[in-house]
């Protein structure tokens, strides 16, 4: 369970979010709709433990029952998905999905665990190619696989939609709600297009954090 | 400012793309040729061979030029690691122009006085010590070069930083490499690991030419090397350039065939390491995916104060200049001196001929080397960038003393050698290649869409130039100019050599009086090398500051000069 409870954020300039409140449960999503640059991301930002120092901000953020806004980013266990798959361009899909999994087994049995993943994503036999070598699609699912394979609490998605093609767009959109419900992790959703709601997503209108389920 | 022009749209002009071309290339390989031929002489090969001083040279070189190299390169990456998303990194940016401009003579004289057994180091600890005269160790000109090494490494770690920052700065490139670092914190990696893991294995291949050029500069570098490096013998580069000078022609060819040497060696020793870094990758492969999280460190703050110290260093060495050359009588082991004197100040003021040669060089040479670069990037499809670095790199990867006698041969066969517009020629082979460099990242990302723009509206490619693109690309241009004259007033070697002893600047004047032990004005003439440069650069500075105020898009030309 991700909870947010009493979010503010402001830029010296104006205020982006007032005292938002939100539960999202295990497997299900929380999106949030607005245009670009309102601030969507700076939310997701809070969330991750990434925001610049140019945005203030205060707030709970926990997870599972425990506080996680006072703690660094790599501590809070929380994946994201940018627009970009940002896969390591100087690994293998392999190396970037073995620099994922926590440590522990021999190399054999954890590229066996990489290769488990790429098969459930129809991506068999792509574990020595090189991420330039990929579609945008493969690449979009390998970025999925390596934030899922870290066992994270919860996963943020910045727009992780907006770059592909319709059709493409679609088929990944399926595969990422499936892997969340089955894997009940809560998710946070940033985007500006109607059409990426996943059915039954609670929905936050920026700015006005009017909310529907 | 966004677009790229395709080559396309420049292919109209593409029978001109041989100008420019030619203009920069030919002298250089034309000095590349002539260099090498010089030493293509079986007697000098001989001569160089079974020369007794030869071994130890060459060790003393490849020992100062390596470990300079690699201890520079190590800073760069504790400093990097270290500082990177802290606050102190903006102010790291902000110093290193600054720092960067100054000569590497104006910097080696400097250190050369802090460092020395009778410098202002030695003073400060000599009551703590109890010394009441010089200690008796060799600390610059020392016979293991570590003078030198310190010298080299200090001059070296902030181009190395800026040839990082600027790969931060590249549009597109740095975001990626920030979001990199929010992917693996995610993921549960800490910044240094990060670092280790995902940032420098791609940023270390993007580095090789910069830490290429470091490397083959510390191997072959003769200025600071004549102020900071031994003597009995001295590094190969140094014995190859007074080899050079000698009115023999056997000796001649002699330091050709050592500078030939040097330049081969370097080659060798850089296809080893490029040899050794494929099996390297596999190993460090395995340790970079293995999945162990270490604890995050706490930053420790004896990184910012040694941070902190290294780079005051740069401040203390100019204050150092400037306190030495109104230095009269002072005793050891005083920390001021008992009589102040304008003695070297006056000196300066009687060299106005080689104050005036300096500027009228640099204000030239900064000029053509600025017409070339334009005319390159007007003239060529884009796509002929990726040889232009090439042509860039030339005269920072060819060592001085191998380009220089070659440039030398080419002065003496069109009869420019000891006249100033010999003077300019070589030093424009210089300014061009690094005005390039400067200018290429914002003249190359200018949004086409303004031509077409002001095509639209009637207008000539002319008027495009003079009323839209060249005001609006002011501030990467001046900071280009800065950068050429900055080449220009450092230039040691080619204004020796091409000036045949007869021309003198601030530089040889300098270096000259290092030499001679008179330090007062010798440090004159070094703080006069730091400055004249500092002045154009604050100047460029300027030109930005009014471009941005003005709205126009301040490129980042300055960074580009990694």
């Amino acid at each position: 369970m991700l909870e947010l409870n009493g979010i503010h954020l402001a830029t010296s300039e104006r205020s982006l979010l007032n005292n938002f409140h939100a539960q999202v449960a295990p497997g299900e999503v929380l999106t949030v709709m607005g245009q670009s640059g309102c601030g969507k991301s700076s939310l997701l930002a809070y969330i991750a433990g990434t925001l610049t120092a140019a945005i203030r901000a205060s707030g709970q953020v926990r997870l599972n029952g425990f506080e996680v806004q006072h703690l660094p980013t790599m501590q809070r266990r929380i994946g994201i998905l940018f627009q970009d798959d940002l896969l390591f361009p100087h690994m293998t899909v392999h190396d970037n999905l073995l620099f994922a999994l926590p440590a522990g087994g021999s190399r054999a049995q954890r590229i066996a665990q990489a290769d488990a993943a790429l098969r459930s994503a129809d991506l068999a036999g792509l574990g020595g190619r090189w991420p330039a070598s990929l579609s945008g699609g493969q690449r979009a699912r390998v970025s999925v696989l390596r934030a899922l394979l870290a066992q994270p609490r919860a996963l943020l998605l910045d727009e992780p939609f907006s770059r592909l093609d319709t059709a493409l767009r679609e088929r990944f959109r399926s595969f990422v709600f499936e892997r969340l419900r089955s894997l009940n992790i809560p998710a946070v959703l940033v985007t500006h297009d109607a059409q990426d709601l996943p059915s039954g997503t609670q929905l936050v209108h920026w700015p006005n954090q009017a909310t529907h389920a | 400012m966004t677009q790229r022009q395709t080559p396309s749209q420049v292919s109209s002009k593409a029978p001109w793309w041989i100008m420019p071309g030619a203009v920069f290339g030919l002298p250089l390989l034309a000095a590349l040729w002539m260099g090498v031929a010089q030493a293509a002489d079986t007697a000098a090969w001989s001569a160089l061979l079974t020369d007794s001083q030869f071994p130890h040279a060459l060790r003393l070189s490849l020992w100062t030029g390596t470990a300079a190299s690699v201890l520079a390169l190590m800073l760069t990456v504790i400093t990097v690691t270290r500082l990177h998303g802290t606050r102190h990194w903006h102010t790291l940016q902000a110093a290193l122009s600054p720092v960067l401009a100054v000569p590497h003579a104006a910097f080696a004289l400097g250190l050369a006085l802090l460092l020395m057994p009778s410098g202002w180091l030695s003073r400060c600890i000599a009551p703590l010590m109890g010394w009441l005269s010089p200690p008796d160790v060799a600390t610059v000109q020392d016979p293991w070069g570590l003078g030198l090494i310190l010298g080299l490494v200090f001059k070296e770690l902030p181009f190395l930083l800026l040839n990082v920052m600027a790969q931060f700065q590249k549009v597109g490139q740095g975001a990626e490499l920030e979001r990199h670092l929010q992917v693996a914190a995610s993921l549960g990696y800490d910044a240094r690991s990060t670092w280790l893991r995902v940032l420098w294995p791609q940023l270390l291949p993007r580095l090789a030419l910069p830490v290429l050029a470091v490397w083959a500069y510390s191997l072959t570098v003769v200025d600071m090397a004549l102020v900071l490096g031994p003597t009995q013998p001295p590094t190969l580069a140094v014995l190859a350039w007074q080899w050079l000078q000698d009115s023999s022609d056997a000796v001649n060819r002699q330091g050709a065939a050592a500078a030939l040497f040097l330049t081969v060696t370097m080659l060798a020793a850089a296809l080893l390491c490029a040899a050794a870094a494929v099996p390297l990758r596999g190993v460090f492969r395995l340790r970079w995916t293995r999945g162990d999280r270490p604890a995050a460190s706490p930053r420790s703050p004896i990184s910012v104060v040694f941070a902190g110290l290294l780079a005051s260093v740069y401040p203390v060495v100019l204050a150092l200049l400037l306190f030495t050359s109104m230095v009269g009588v002072w005793r050891y082991p005083s920390l001021w001196p008992s009589v102040w004197t304008d003695a070297a100040w006056q000196a300066v003021a009687q060299s106005v001929p080689a104050l005036q040669l300096t500027a009228l060089l640099a204000v030239l040479s900064a000029s053509s080397g600025l017409l070339l670069a334009v005319a390159w990037m007007e003239l060529t499809p884009p796509h002929f960038d990726r040889y232009a670095p090439v042509l860039a790199c030339m005269p920072m990867l060819v060592p001085g003393v191998l380009l220089v006698s070659g440039l030398y041969q080419l002065a003496l066969w069109w009869h420019v050698d000891g006249t100033v517009w010999g003077l300019w020629l070589a030093h424009s082979l210089y300014t061009a290649p690094y005005a390039w460099v400067a200018l290429a990242p914002a003249y190359r990302c200018f949004d086409v869409r303004l031509e077409q723009t002001s095509h639209a509206l009637g207008r000539r490619h002319a008027a495009f130039l003079w009323r839209v693109k060249w005001p609006m690309l002011s501030a990467p241009m001046a900071s280009a100019f800065a950068v050429g004259f900055a080449v220009s007033v450092t230039q040691y070697l080619s204004t020796q050599f091409i000036g045949a002893g007869r021309l003198s600047t601030v530089t040889t004047q300098a270096l000259t009086l290092a030499s001679g032990g008179q330090r007062n004005v010798a440090a004159a003439f070094a703080l006069l090398q730091a400055l004249l440069p500092a002045g154009v650069f604050a100047a460029a500075w300027w030109v930005g500051k009014r471009a941005a105020a003005r709205g126009v898009p301040v490129s980042n030309a300055e960074t580009a000069t990694a």
